[in-house]
């Protein structure tokens, strides 16, 4: 008989995780990375090219958040707060119950799931207004100082969400992996 | 709001601060209404049952933003704005949006 190396909801949580979560995550680090060092860069070719790079690595950043979300909340979320059924003492296919089912745990719900529910998309809305500026701005968003120092300061908030919530993921991946 | 000329030559400003203030909108209200919602303020109705009332909550959020953003942008694109005071809103109210997201600041109003 076949067995199948990995379940349909267990492929789901990789895909948000690792492919979109993971990618965001460095496409965020990217981008701010990108947006600090070529702040020096003189007016001119060289410049245009790297803002339309810049441009498209941020609007990549913010698809990959905007899937991770989706596929997160839409798709993952369901099978991970499914009930078990009425005296089921294996818990192990209900994540959210097995992690509530001990109290040395239940915090990776109460606090980790809960605060995964909301920040990421706080962290998609800030992506975007950035992706949308270097869209639209090029060049002048990489030599207007105030302008960069607000964009700057936002994909900061963005990376640190990111990388926040990617980290309590593996937590609850952790202890109750969807399998 | 107070308006300057264009320095450079260029677009003027009025475009991406409305991004930016709309990004910190939306923040705060994803964060409110995770909070509102928590402390049972503000009921807000499961849009998909499988994944419960998150889904309520963040597309009422999404809208916020949406509609903040729109109505920014078209105040604001034609316009050269100084910049400190938006700086300062998008960044006080994305912090305080993720501070009221935390489930340990919901328990402080229970």
């Amino acid at each position: 008989m076949d067995t199948l190396l990995f379940s349909s909801r267990s492929i789901w949580t990789m895909l948000h995780g690792i492919v979109l979560g993971g990618g965001g995550l460095l496409a965020v680090a990217a981008a701010l990375f990108a947006m600090i060092a070529m702040r020096t860069t003189p007016p001119g070719d060289a410049a245009a090219a790297q803002s339309r790079y810049l441009a498209w690595l941020l609007v990549a950043t913010s698809v990959l958040l905007w899937a991770a979300v989706l596929a997160g909340t839409y798709v993952s979320f369901p099978a991970y707060r499914a009930a078990p059924p009425e005296g089921l003492t294996d818990l192990s296919a209900y994540p959210r119950e097995l992690i509530r089912s001990n109290p040395a745990t239940a915090w990776l719900h109460s606090f980790a799931m809960e605060s995964k529910e909301h920040m990421p998309w706080i962290a998609a809305m800030l992506a975007t207004g950035v992706a949308f500026v270097a869209s639209r701005y090029r060049e002048q968003l990489m030599h207007d100082d105030k302008l960069r120092r607000i964009a700057v300061g936002l994909l900061t908030l963005t990376l640190m969400l990111v990388a926040g919530v990617s980290f309590l993921g593996v937590l609850i991946n952790k202890v109750a992996p969807l399998e | 709001m107070s308006t300057r000329v264009p320095s450079s030559g260029g677009l003027p400003n009025g475009a991406a601060l409305a991004a930016f203030a709309a990004a910190g909108v939306g923040a705060f209200a994803m964060g409110l209404i995770s909070l509102l919602n928590a402390t049972g303020f503000l009921p807000v109705p499961t849009l998909y049952g499988p994944a419960g009332g998150v889904t309520g909550r963040t597309t009422l959020a999404v809208l916020i933003w949406l509609i903040a953003w729109g109505t920014l942008h078209r105040q604001w694109k034609d316009q050269d704005l100084e910049t400190g005071g938006v700086h300062a809103a998008a960044i006080g109210l994305t912090g305080l949006g993720i501070l009221l997201a935390l489930p340990p600041v919901w328990s402080l109003f229970e």
